[in-house]
């Protein structure tokens, strides 16, 4: 038993709580422990995905597939972090002419692990003329 | 891990077009001397423009580079269209 559901169950037995509360408390424990154990059996990415395909509409018959490692991703980051500021700046200005608002200045390399960790939730799915699927795998 | 073959296949309408098996690894058995003989180099480099504060870039940047060929290995780039192909793998 774990220490939570064994305090739940010393507050119902001291009376703090009643039955339903206890209940609730209970079920609402279990959920989040069954969300942790999903948590913890989700695989990593390896692989972030791009695909282009034609839609029925679609005059052209191009195809896109592109699969880079996301270790590649993450070094290409970490040597991106340490590129010099007065470097970072005049990349920053070729963004910006290119219509990208996008400071590099303010990544840190302790950023990368989060912003790699967040990748694996990250997706994107277009469909029009053309179906775009932006996805990790 | 570090990419050992090469596929490459270029075509355009009305061209033979390029089909590639590069092995690398044999690229990487002249290329891993050569680093190693290099090193002394960019580290001496690296002592020399310290005060400089580039120094630091080049001691971080140099594993760094190597850690990006590394972890090249699964890269695939994949474009068909009416008249061309392009398709890269690197196993």
């Amino acid at each position: 038993m774990n220490e939570e559901r064994k305090r739940i169950l010393e507050m119902l037995s001291e009376g703090k709580i009643n039955t339903e509360e206890a209940e609730k408390l209970l079920t609402a424990l279990s959920s989040q422990g069954s969300e942790n154990i999903q948590e913890s059996f989700k695989k990593e990415p390896r692989y972030l995905r791009i695909m282009i395909e034609p839609g029925q509409e679609s005059a052209s018959h191009d195809r896109v597939n592109v699969k880079i490692p996301i270790k590649l991703i993450r070094a290409g980051l970490k040597l991106a972090s340490f590129i010099p500021k007065d470097a970072q700046v005049k990349v920053n200005e070729a963004l910006h002419e290119k219509g990208i608002e996008k400071d590099f200045t303010k990544i840190k390399p302790e950023d990368i692990d989060e912003i790699i960790t967040q990748l694996d939730d990250f997706t994107v799915n277009v469909e029009g003329k053309e179906t775009v699927k932006v996805f990790c795998e | 891990m570090i990419p050992l073959i090469l596929k490459l296949r270029i075509k355009k309408k009305n061209r033979r077009g390029i089909n590639l098996w590069l092995p690398l690894f044999l690229i990487w058995l002249i290329i891993f001397p050569l680093v190693l003989l290099l090193t002394p180099v960019i580290l001496l480099a690296a002592l020399i423009l310290w005060p400089t504060g580039k120094g630091r870039y080049i001691l971080i940047s140099y594993p760094m580079i190597f850690g990006l060929i590394w972890h090249m290995s699964g890269v695939k780039i994949d474009i068909q269209s009416n008249d061309n192909i392009i398709y890269l793998n690197l196993t």
